[in-house]
């Protein structure tokens, strides 16, 4: 009798992963699926992978950048069987920083390259030589918005600023209605839906407020939605989304690649674009380096005006040692980082994850630090 | 022995993890005047918060789950038909097995649009108390909705051991009281919660247990804010519980940040150990009276007349309940309250 109890708990167990990953492999993991045939057609890659490397890469961080690391770790495994990638997105870009830095990872997945103080705590690990930041994953922030009977949005910097530091409460105020010639705005409150966690989506946005609108958005860059008040707050970016699309009146961002349906607004009339967010990184990204060889990068908002660049772009690093403890390790995570770092790599998470390709100029010097990494 | 040691062990590393985040100025350290932790003058107005949103939270849920707990418990016991009655077992003890996850996208993708049209009509209708002052919430994250998915998520643990307690309910208690003509609900009344009164009591603090420690279900339904609130149906003014505000913000946290959320954890630990206690209170401070009084005025009631000179049936008392027996055997007669009682019927 226990027996059977137990049995059955476990049928309904069962019942509910099958449900449970069903549901996730529609909305994520569908894109790791689409990484293999990816890859088996673009077999092709600027760095040649030795296929015969064997053994562990252990890594985790970032969230933003997980489908993009799917992505890419499907398409390494295809042609270097032996080599395994552990990427543990449950740690969030600071989990994944305090654990790298703790020595348990070969590199970690940050939305934010490494403070100074991180920087020097790292020589601990890396030697004197401290730690690589590299760019491989470019994004745009999108707003997203529901407005009953507004199909298309266009917000300015300064609007933006307003809506979301609470100064603008109504959808028809006068400002939203300048930034949208000829389109009827309802007297709907606005709901600003922001993340109850800490994100690297908040950090880039925030910068990007507190750079472009500094008059109106007096709070600093953080990873923590700093205003307190109307804010409806949630979990992960897919809970903003689900916020969004639920209420009435509401607006809120995320990382464009995990919008799915909703509907987005045009930031300066930019709609996001692939192109659009890898011309803003060509035109506004410049390397701040924080150490020897470093590609931390820090963005220029003022320069992102154009009609063909999208003004909130999102980037995340990987970070990694400028010396491991042992060479084989620093071979495979190489082998790895180069793949991500390729033209082909990045063009594998444009496909699966719905990233940006980096530029090329800057894929290049990454390989470059790699390149020294020992 | 064991459990004392880890459990000692547990609450040394907490201390030790949270002291320095407890010791520092956090307005002047570089380290918490950033992120999640900024704008607080020191840990305990950080935490202060975080515990009133805890026990808020916690203790809205019992309000709804402890009462239907302890119904469904009675029904499955006492009133539903045998086969019902397993089958309603069943399927509460199954409603445990369900991960907290689960709990939480079902508050998000069913309950808070649920709950949307009844928060507006509070608003509009009962505005005027704090409870339901406004702003109300569009999106529906309220705590109100997570205290009801809470509430939810303790049902089948109330149920469960209630369930158990009231079915340990000596028979020849309840058949005698039928006997002297009580209806079902009086029998229940007088002989069957007298009997499982402590037990309700444990069942109700194992729920407040779950609720006080549940981290997921809150942390993805309700919108948090760090501060002190009653308000039930807004956006902004959600007290955020202690796991929950973990759980969100652990991932980003610096170090001190991390020692800060640790020691935020020490909090609910101590919570946590002082329900416990209070429910040690309760339960052994009812057995100690009695044990003093030797007479318990209420909770042998009626049934204290049918084993008298029973041989059989006092033995079996015996056997079902260590406890009550031994009221049974230092009373020596009914007390004249019991009379009045049992004048009645």
């Amino acid at each position: 009798m226990k027996f059977k109890n137990v049995a059955a708990t476990g049928a309904v167990f069962v019942t509910v992963a099958i449900a449970l990953s069903a549901c996730s492999s529609s909305s994520t993991s569908g894109s790791s699926t689409s990484a293999s045939t990816g890859a088996a057609s673009t077999a092709v890659t600027s760095t040649p992978l030795d296929a015969s490397l064997t053994g562990t890469i252990t890594a985790g961080g970032s969230s933003a950048q997980a489908n993009a690391e799917n992505a890419w770790i499907t398409a390494y495994k295809a042609q270097v069987a032996g080599v395994t990638v552990n990427y543990d997105k449950s740690q969030g870009s600071g989990g994944g920083v305090t654990n790298w830095l703790a020595g348990s990872y070969d590199f970690a997945g940050s939305d934010a390259p490494l403070k100074a103080d991180q920087q020097t705590s790292s020589q601990a690990i890396c030697g004197t030589g401290g730690a690589l930041n590299l760019p491989v994953y470019l994004d745009g922030v999108a707003l997203i918005y529901n407005l009953p009977g507004v199909t298309t949005l266009n917000l300015s910097t300064d609007t933006i600023a307003k809506i979301f530091s609470l100064a603008i409460t109504t959808w028809n105020d006068p400002a939203i209605v300048a930034d949208n010639p000829g389109v009827t705005l309802p007297a709907t409150a606005i709901t600003t839906v922001a993340r109850s966690d800490g994100s690297g989506t908040t950090q880039n946005f925030t910068n990007f407020l507190s750079a472009a609108s500094p008059t109106i958005w007096t709070n600093p860059a953080s990873n923590a939605w700093p205003i307190k008040g109307n804010v409806s707050s949630q979990k992960g970016g897919s809970g903003v989304v689900q916020a969004v699309t639920a209420g009435s009146g509401t607006i809120g961002y995320a990382d464009h690649s995990a919008i799915g349906t909703a509907t987005a607004a045009t930031v300066n009339k930019v709609a996001f674009s692939q192109e659009g967010a890898t011309a803003a990184f060509a035109a506004a990204a410049t390397t701040v380096p924080t150490a020897t060889g470093d590609l931390s990068q820090k963005f220029d908002y003022s320069k992102l005006t154009g009609t063909t660049v999208y003004p909130i772009p999102l980037i995340s690093y990987q970070i990694v040692c400028t010396t491991f403890k042992t060479a084989a390790q620093a071979t495979l995570t190489k082998s790895f980082i180069g793949f991500v770092a390729s033209s082909v790599g990045q063009q594998v998470a444009a496909k699966n994850a719905g990233s940006a390709p980096i530029p090329d100029e800057m894929l290049t010097k990454v390989q470059t630090a790699l390149a020294s990494v020992k | 022995m064991l459990i004392m040691i880890i459990l000692a062990g547990v609450a040394l590393f907490l201390i030790i993890s949270a002291i320095p985040a407890i010791t520092a100025d956090w307005s002047t350290e570089s380290q918490l005047n950033t992120g999640p932790t900024a704008g607080f003058p020191n840990f305990w107005a950080y935490v202060g918060p975080l515990i009133w949103g805890t026990l808020w939270s916690a203790a809205i849920a019992l309000l709804f789950g402890a009462p239907i707990g302890i119904g469904i418990a009675l029904f499955i016991s006492h009133y539903a038909p045998r086969r019902l009655a397993s089958i309603l077992g069943y399927l509460v003890d199954l409603l445990a097995a369900v991960p907290s996850i689960v709990f939480g996208l079902w508050g998000i993708i069913v309950i808070r649009p649920f709950l949307l049209p009844l928060s507006d009509w509070l608003a509009a209708n009962l505005g005027w108390i704090p409870l339901f002052g406004g702003p109300v919430s569009t999106t529906g994250s309220t705590i109100l909705a997570g205290a009801l998915v809470l509430a939810v998520m303790i049902l089948p643990i109330i149920t469960s051991i209630s369930r158990e307690i009231f079915l340990q309910t000596p028979r020849l208690h309840e058949e005698a009281a039928l006997a002297l003509g009580a209806t079902r609900w009086e029998m229940i009344r007088m002989a069957v919660f007298p009997y499982a009164k402590s037990g309700i009591v444990s069942a109700t603090l194992l729920g407040l247990g779950r609720a006080l420690g549940e981290t997921m279900a809150i942390a993805l339904i309700i919108s948090p804010a760090i501060l002190v609130s009653v308000n039930l149906i807004t956006e902004g003014k959600n007290s955020q519980t202690i796991a929950a505000n973990i759980a969100l913000n652990f991932p980003i946290a610096t170090t001190l940040q991390r020692d800060a959320l640790i020691g935020t954890g020490l909090m609910l630990f101590v919570i946590s150990l002082a329900v416990n206690s209070i429910a040690r209170v309760i339960v052994g401070g009812r057995k100690g009276k009695r044990t003093k009084s030797k007479v318990s005025p209420k909770s042998p009631g009626p049934l204290s007349r049918v084993p008298a000179g029973d041989f059989a049936s006092a033995t079996a008392l015996d056997v079902v309940s260590g406890r009550s027996s031994a009221g049974i055997a230092d009373d020596e007669g009914p007390t004249p309250e019991e009379d009045i009682e049992g004048a009645r019927y």
